[in-house]
């Protein structure tokens, strides 16, 4: 495994509770200034990874180290964390809390302040920084969250499960607020299942499955190296089974993906002579999305690129 | 009331399962019976000491102005008659003698008055009991029915005891000072025990320690935690105590409150430092256990049992107060003394009263010490740990087994 120029470098990490092994034997690295995608299941032991790399678990064995060191809080890497377990203190003030924080991390409690006031602005909460936090929906809750996670400009901010809880509109600010940091330079950790945000933001990624590495990347190259071609035809018509010219991969609603095995010519016969047409017939690279669903499917040997 | 049934069974099954529930509700019967046996034994012992305390064999002088004390009751006693009570007075503050009676003239009108040397602050009451008996006794063996009756009115007594040096005893007044710590432990514990459980497990309940665990050590945080617990407790003390006094002292006249001279309140130093050390220890003691406790529990609900059991340890030899005063040096007394989690109780108490002797007090005081030092060491173990067990308490196993 290459740790040049890593921020984050894993080697050999194993985790048991108990007589239960999570994470079986989990090496890889994170690099400076690059966004990683931290895939895999609920259950899978992201979570457990992350909190081990804090030191909030304590190996069974191997490395977790932040810029070639375990992490210390008061080391010389700032961290923003922002954990799957959600929660503040809610009878406490936003604005009061976010002071704590900022001060906690080593911010004067006037730059806290100013700081936080201009992120509240910022996410269209400034009017609620004098209300207490179980006030504020679960939504607004997460924001003020974020903020304290992206307080004082972190060189490496790991957000595990950021999405979750955010609508549409706020899933938009939240992605643009992790931009922002990335064009800072910070190393950002992604943990997530959600693959949308993942193609959209990372540079690598790992997926995580039975506490084991089972793809380790650059989203292009597991991409290419993963899956092969997809066909995916829009029709009114349901498609017919034909074994010989494809196999059905997924079905939803008029879109069809399917795994083609002849040239597009034949299918494309295949279907007109079965009388289904279709408003779209068209190769595309599987999803992240569809990668998942294989190797969470039990389909798929492990792949690495990094190793 | 649809499912009432259902949710009360349902309740009701799932309490009796928890250990806490078994806990709670066992330890108070337990401690009730333990400190209902040192009553009892306390009781005992308390009543065949006043009635040893009247047979006490000490020197004595007696002046008999009422001439209704029987000459061979005193001879009895050893006592020496003598001509006035000045002398009488003199011979005790000298300790030529170690007591001395004056019975005035008209014993139903004036008080009998007893002179002593201070022998500790229950120990004094020797002297009144032998005065008292003397007389009763005299009374007893008369026929005269006008003499007879005294018995049936009440007969006063003044006992003032000198101390070594001379001067005058101040009795109960010295509890005072020295005192105010075991009153300050107690309200500060049962006013604010409940709070520091709370302050670990709401952190837990919030969800907010695992952003905490990644900012700051467990350590600063814990100990962060205690001394904010102990500023915010004397805030509040301050808080009852300063209107308490400044209504004193404004509205005394007006409301016709008794006039306390605080000049006259005898200040032992020794006392008063071993006081404060002990308060401050064991109130650090009793936060850091119930942190820990906290730390270990996923909510402050289960964590109540456990606070329940905590303060029947904590307040249970309160029950036992006579046999601190009467006996220190019996063996329950020594084991309550030295014991970390009852030790506050009666070292507070005995240190009041004046019978913990200054190196017994600092063998306490570095049990204490030592005891805080583990729990906390124990605590932030247990937090680190726990913290991120948000939904079930962590067992003793789990606690030491894993690695640091």
């Amino acid at each position: 495994m290459s740790t040049t120029n890593a921020l984050v470098s894993i080697d050999h990490f194993r985790m048991d509770f108990g007589k239960t092994t999570v994470i079986k034997d989990l090496s890889f690295s994170v690099k400076k200034g690059e966004t990683f995608g931290f895939l895999g299941s609920n259950g899978s032991g992201k979570t457990t990874t992350i909190r081990a790399l804090l030191g909030i678990y304590q190996p069974t064995s191997g490395k977790l180290l932040i810029n070639g060191q375990p992490y210390a809080v008061n080391g010389d890497v700032k961290l923003g964390y922002l954990p799957e377990e959600r929660g503040l203190y809610k009878k406490e003030k936003v604005l009061d809390i976010m002071v704590y924080f900022g001060q906690l991390k080593g911010m004067s409690r006037s730059q806290a302040k100013n700081w936080s006031l201009d992120y509240l602005r910022h996410v269209e909460l400034e009017a609620k920084s004098t209300f207490r936090l179980d006030k504020l929906s679960s939504g607004q809750q997460q924001k003020v969250q974020l903020g304290i996670a992206v307080m004082n400009n972190p060189d490496l901010l790991i957000l595990d499960e950021p999405t979750k809880g955010f609508d549409p509109i706020n899933r938009r600010l939240l992605m643009d607020i992790i931009e922002e940091h990335q064009q800072k330079g910070a190393t950002v950790i992604f943990v997530t299942h959600q693959m949308e945000e993942v193609e959209r933001l990372c540079d690598r990624i790992l997926l995580l499955k039975d506490g084991q590495r089972r793809l380790y990347g650059t989203v292009d190259d597991v991409k290419d190296e993963f899956g092969t071609v997809v066909l995916e035809v829009v029709s009114d018509y349901p498609i017919p089974a034909n074994e010989k010219l494809y196999s059905i991969e997924r079905k939803e609603g008029k879109v069809t993906t399917l795994q083609p095995k002849a040239n597009l010519l034949m299918i494309q016969r295949s279907l007109t002579s079965s009388g289904v047409t279709y408003t779209r017939f068209e190769l595309k690279r599987p999803s992240l999305d569809d990668i998942f669903v294989k190797v969470y499917g039990g389909t798929t040997e492990e792949k690495s690129y990094y190793a | 009331m649809h499912n009432l049934g259902t949710v009360v069974r349902f309740e009701v099954s799932r309490t009796l399962k928890k250990k806490s529930f078994w806990i709670a509700a066992l330890a108070v019967p337990i401690i009730v019976g333990l400190v209902g046996a040192v009553i009892y034994f306390s009781n005992k012992t308390t009543d065949t000491q006043s009635k040893n305390l009247a047979n006490e064999h000490y020197s004595l002088g007696v002046t008999d102005n009422s001439h209704l004390i029987v000459p061979e009751f005193l001879k009895a006693v050893g006592a020496v008659q003598m001509s006035d009570k000045t002398t009488g007075q003199a011979a005790v503050k000298s300790g030529k003698i170690d007591a001395y009676f004056y019975y005035p003239t008209e014993i139903s009108k004036q008080p009998v008055e007893v002179y002593g040397k201070d022998v500790g602050l229950f120990k004094n009451s020797r002297y009144q009991e032998l005065a008292d008996q003397l007389l009763k006794q005299s009374i007893s063996s008369t026929t005269n029915p006008s003499v007879r009756s005294i018995l049936q009115s009440t007969v006063s007594y003044n006992q003032t005891t000198f101390t070594s040096k001379g001067e005058v005893d101040k009795g109960f007044l010295k509890l005072i000072a020295p005192g105010i710590f075991l009153v300050l432990f107690y309200f500060m514990i049962a006013t604010f025990g409940n709070q520091i459980l709370t302050s670990v497990t709401e952190e837990k309940e919030n969800r907010v320690i695992e952003m905490i665990l990644a900012t700051i050590k467990p350590t600063t945080l814990l100990v962060g935690k205690l001394f904010s617990l102990i500023i915010l407790a004397l805030i509040q003390m301050f808080v009852i105590l300063l209107p308490t006094i400044a209504g004193y002292f404004l509205f005394k006249n007006q409301l016709s409150l008794p006039n306390f001279d605080l000049s006259t309140l005898p200040i032992d130093p020794v006392a008063i430092t071993l006081g404060a050390v002990i308060f401050i220890v064991s109130y650090l003691m009793y936060t850091a256990i119930l942190m820990t406790l906290g730390a270990a529990m996923p909510t402050a609900k289960e964590a109540g049992g456990f606070f329940g059991a905590v303060m029947a340890l904590t307040f249970g030899p309160l029950y036992a107060a006579p046999l601190f005063i009467t006996s220190p040096d019996s063996l329950i007394v020594q084991i309550l003394s030295y014991f970390p989690l009852t030790a506050p109780i009666p070292l507070l108490l005995r240190n009041a009263v004046g019978n913990l002797p200054l190196v017994p007090a600092l063998i306490s005081i570095t049990i204490l010490i030592i005891t805080t030092i583990f729990v906390i060491r124990i605590g932030v173990r247990i937090f680190r740990f726990g913290a991120l067990e948000y939904s079930r308490k962590l067992s003793l196993k789990e606690i030491i087994g894993r690695r640091s």
